[in-house]
């Protein structure tokens, strides 16, 4: 009798934590991009109930094509999104009130690629070249090492494929070196048939994807929010031991989302993102953005942004990143 | 046959089965490797010229479809050039298009940027199905900025006609579509410009039932891919728009997948190979389609291929290994059947051996090499049978010789004295005698006797030639010698009556040396004779051993008359007496040294003061030691007589 007691009381302990949970308000998370192996480890978090087990209730969701996750962030339909350092400063300069919760990636990985066999051999070669850039953003860095070498090219706004760089429309393109460059492998072209420029060799090295939130949610669910970033990071961490279930996981995600699953294409994705965003080797992964890469970041965006309303003087590191784990 | 018999590695049958058995299966490899290179290559080659006809077929279908549907945007760009168009007709022309080509799903006209600065930045007149209705429409918007699209934006800044990678379509009911693009210039108030791109959309559902119908063996198949080797139709549907030929070449960790994808991005056919990820071959057919920047592959599983080689190649494995059990047993029966004589022969051969001449050697009914040996084995038994008769009677024969030579050896040696001491009531002398024969019967003789009370003679001979002949001769001797010493007591009067004797009627030649002596027993007085014998020795009491000095004279009975000398020499109390024939001091050893009559000397100076008996012992052991084990080749005779003086008063002697 002494036992079913006991039974009784911890079965009134779970439903009573359950319930507990299930009033708690779900943490909205929106990646920047749809579903691949960029966001891994959020996908094993999830997975690996690394969000629960932190008493969270998280909902992963992901922007269409032509939707910035900025846009979530300011409609209030996601808590937590994911942007490039440039894109989230740029809009704090525009007066939105975001903040750097947590800096995941260390390096840039846009490249500018061209035919090795073609006009454009080196950085002098760019000169009245046409570039291919992303029209959605993400081109404040190219542009201005291109303006800071006194480069005169023709900006071709290009929304996703890689195919007019592949029919020779232009002759150089920026791309992602853990995405559009490994794209081109996979459309035939082999490396040595490339010559890519990386802009982190160009003194352009500005980390890009973090996790960023409105200055009012950092205030309010701050405990929460280092919970999330926490359990992130454990997330990332089983990623970079797994990376074949990981990778299956990440490729269900995309068939579930009706978006085009490659494996191979994962695979060079997730071993890059791991690579930039410090996982190889057995240094442990920090979230810290560092103040010379804001620095770097807000001296690009002045220049690209003639017209910046008054407040962004007042935007200082301190204001911008708000770390919440403590390194 | 026995399972014995068949693992023996030394029998003829496995001797000639391993060799034949070497051969052929070198033969069946050699044949076997030959004829399936060969039929390999025939059937690698029947299935390339399969694919090429094949691929040719389905190119030539899609070719069909895709090539007139290129004409439409063509034509539509060439008439905007020329101005023949308003812009505000052109929904119709497109819906025209649309009603005339069932096959065509939708059709635009995009216009570059600001064309039409009353129509604003985006003027795109789009016409497309929607289940039986054609629908109409302008296009762009910010939400719809057209001409980043890649139709679009392809064609536009490469001015060339451009067939879109294919892509599903979410208006037209998730479709796979691709679009044909083509430029087309305007004229403005600026002049001529890039107007913008005229486009026809198409279902490529026709596309895939072309493809799928094909069917290769059990599960070959072919394939259509885009320009940047993405399949575009796939038995395993999850590879549309999914999988790459590049892609798989990394999932399959096959490099060979994507140098046969880039071969053809360059435009190239060819009949190839790879591997499945599993390791599983598969040979590939591609080539390039005429339209649609599309290529198409077909697909044939190796292991189907060849299913009926290897089909066939076990059926002669089968055949082989059954030829060669067959060819076992045969060679086995017939080797052991010719060889069964050689056994039996074998057999026989052993119980000749044996002393069986009669035992019978197998019937050979064939005229072969064995029929010769059993012949041979036939004569051979013969032979021996009549050999072994002849040898059985001569030696029957001569072991009744033998019987009689041992009989006529126990009467000769009945003929002389051999008991000793012979006369022990005679002090004065004593004597001991030795005669070993060479042969079953000798020539050799020795005898002594009395001839009154004083007179004690003796003799010691050696008749020419061995065997039966001489021991006749001896026994004439010696029966002549007791007869004549009844009547003459002179020694050379017997002699000289013995050798007349001897020499009359000697036919055949032959004779005998003697030695003759009569000693008086009581004075020591000895008259001795000697017909060509060996002089005998003197052993006096005090003083070196020495031969006796005598005349030689000629041997008894090779001339009558003849005068043999008389000596006489006077013995001495202690004095002794040796005589002796040539089989002592002829005595040879293995290197033919001969013992001599030195060693006599020597030895005898050696036991100078033995008894007689001892002397010739000693003599004995001398001559053995010296020949050690060497046959005797003569006979040995000695005598010895030692002269008591003193004894002659009755002083009893003692027995050695």
């Amino acid at each position: 009798m002494k036992s079913n007691r006991f039974q009784l009381i911890i079965l009134f302990l779970l439903f009573a934590g359950l319930s507990l949970s299930a009033q708690q308000k779900p943490l909205v998370f929106s990646t920047h991009w749809l579903p691949q192996a960029q966001f891994a480890g959020y996908y094993m978090a999830q997975e690996k109930g690394y969000y629960k087990d932190a008493g969270l209730d998280v909902i992963i969701k992901h922007p269409p094509a032509n939707l910035n996750a900025i846009n979530y962030l300011q409609d209030g339909s996601a808590d937590i999104v994911s942007l490039f350092l440039i894109t989230a400063l740029d809009a704090r300069l525009h007066d939105f009130d975001l903040v750097n919760i947590a800096q995941m990636s260390e390096h840039s990985a846009v490249v500018f690629v061209s035919f090795a066999d073609g006009p454009v051999q080196t950085l002098k070669d760019f000169d009245n070249k046409k570039i291919g850039i992303w029209e959605g953003g993400f081109d404040e860095s190219p542009k201005t090492m291109v303006k800071h070498h006194n480069l005169k090219v023709e900006w071709v706004p290009i929304l996703s494929s890689v195919n007019l760089f592949l029919m020779k429309g232009i002759d150089l393109m920026t791309m992602m070196w853990y995405n559009e460059y490994n794209q081109l492998y996979l459309s035939g072209i082999n490396p040595d048939e490339l010559n890519t420029f990386s802009l982190s060799d160009y003194g352009f090295d500005i980390p890009e994807d973090g996790l960023y939130v409105k200055e009012a949610t950092y205030q309010d669910r701050k405990a929460e929010l280092q919970a999330f970033v926490e359990a992130s990071l454990k997330g990332w961490q089983y990623a970079n031991q797994n990376f074949d279930e990981t990778i299956d996981i990440v490729l269900n995600k995309m068939r579930a989302s009706k978006v085009s699953a490659n494996e191979a294409h994962q695979r060079w994705m997730l071993s890059k993102i791991l690579e930039f965003q410090g996982f190889s080797g057995d240094q442990e992964k920090k979230t810290q953005l560092m103040k010379v890469d804001f620095q770097k970041a807000l001296e690009v965006l002045k220049e690209n942004n003639t017209d910046l309303p008054a407040t962004a003087k007042e935007i200082t590191f301190e204001t911008f990143y708000k770390p919440l784990l403590i390194e | 046959m026995n399972f014995k018999n068949i693992i023996n590695t030394e029998s003829l049958s496995f001797r000639i089965l391993t060799r034949v058995l070497l051969i052929t299966v070198s033969l069946f490899v050699l044949t076997l490797s030959i004829y399936y290179i060969y039929t390999r290559n025939l059937i690698r080659e029947a299935a390339r010229e399969n694919a090429i006809q094949l691929a040719g077929n389905i190119a030539g279908k899609i070719a069909q479809q895709l090539q007139p549907m290129e004409k439409l945007p063509q034509m539509v760009s060439a008439t905007i050039e020329m101005g023949l168009f308003d812009k505000d007709s052109l929904i119709v022309v497109l819906e025209t298009i649309l009603k005339r080509n069932p096959n065509i799903y939708g059709a635009s006209i995009a216009f570059a940027p600001n064309i039409f600065p009353e129509k604003g930045l985006y003027f795109m007149p789009y016409a497309y199905r929607n289940n039986n209705e054609i629908i109409s429409t302008f296009l762009g918007s910010a939400d719809y900025e057209y001409f980043l699209m890649d139709w679009f934006q392809i064609p536009f800044m490469t001015k060339k006609p451009y067939w879109s990678e294919p892509y599903f379509d979410e208006g037209g009911g998730n479709a796979l579509m691709t679009t044909y693009s083509v430029p087309f210039y305007y004229h403005t108030e600026q002049g001529r410009v890039q107007g913008g791109i005229a486009t026809i959309d198409v279902d490529l559902q026709w596309l895939t039932d072309i493809v799928s119908e094909v069917t290769i063996f059990e599960t070959g198949y072919a394939f259509v891919l885009s320009r940047n080797g993405m399949a575009i139709t796939h038995p395993d549907r999850s590879m549309i728009m999914n999988e790459s030929i590049f892609s798989n070449s990394e999932n399959w960790e096959e490099p060979l997948l994507r140098e046969i994808g880039r071969d053809l991005q360059q435009g190239n056919s060819s009949f190839s190979e790879y591997n499945l990820k599993n390791k599983v071959k598969r040979w590939i057919y591609y080539t390039p389609l005429d339209a649609g920047g599309l290529s198409l592959a077909v697909v044939y599983p190796d292991d189907e291929m060849f299913a009926s080689l290897h089909k066939m190649n076990l059926i002669l494995l089968a055949l082989i290994i059954f030829g060669l059990i067959l060819l076992n047993f045969t060679v086995v029966k017939i080797v052991n059947r010719l060889a069964r004589p050689l056994v039996d022969i074998a057999k026989t051969a052993h119980k000749i051996a044996e002393g069986n001449f009669n035992a019978p050697l197998p019937e050979v009914k064939s005229r072969d090499e064995i029929r010769l040996l059993r012949n041979a084995f036939v004569n051979m038994q013969q032979e021996l049978g009549a050999y072994v008769a002849n040898l059985t009677a001569t030696t029957a024969a001569k072991e009744k010789i033998e019987s009689e030579l041992r009989i006529a050896r126990d009467i000769q040696l009945s003929m002389i004295p051999h008991s000793f001491p012979p006369f022990p009531e005679l002090p004065q002398i004593d004597l001991f005698a030795e005669l070993k024969s060479a042969k079953e019967v000798g020539g050799d003789l020795y005898d002594f006797f009395l001839i009154d009370k004083h007179q004690f003679c003796f003799a010691i001979g050696d008749v020419s030639g061995k065997g039966v002949p001489a021991s006749l001769f001896m026994a004439v001797t010696r029966t002549l010698l007791r007869s004549i010493a009844d009547k003459v007591k002179s020694p050379s009067g017997i002699m000289k009556l013995l050798n007349n004797s001897l020499a009359m009627n000697n036919e055949s030649c032959m004779f005998v040396t003697f030695f003759l002596g009569v000693l008086d027993i009581s004075t020591g007085e000895l008259s001795y004779v000697n017909a060509g014998h060996n002089p005998p020795v003197i052993i006096p009491g005090d003083g070196a051993v020495k031969f006796l000095p005598l005349a030689n004279g000629i041997p008894l009975g090779l001339q009558e008359n003849y005068e043999y000398p008389q000596f006489s020499l006077s013995f001495k109390d202690g004095d002794k007496f040796f005589a002796y024939t040539d089989g002592v001091s002829e005595a040879e050893n293995s290197q033919h040294q001969l013992f001599g009559e030195q060693a006599i000397l020597d030895v005898l100076m050696q036991h100078k003061s033995d008894h007689p008996i001892a002397l010739i012992k000693a003599m004995d052991a001398a001559i053995s030691q010296h020949v050690s084990g060497f046959d005797q080749s003569d006979d040995i005779t000695m005598l010895s007589i030692a002269f008591n003086h003193g004894s002659a008063n009755g002083t009893p002697r003692n027995k050695p």
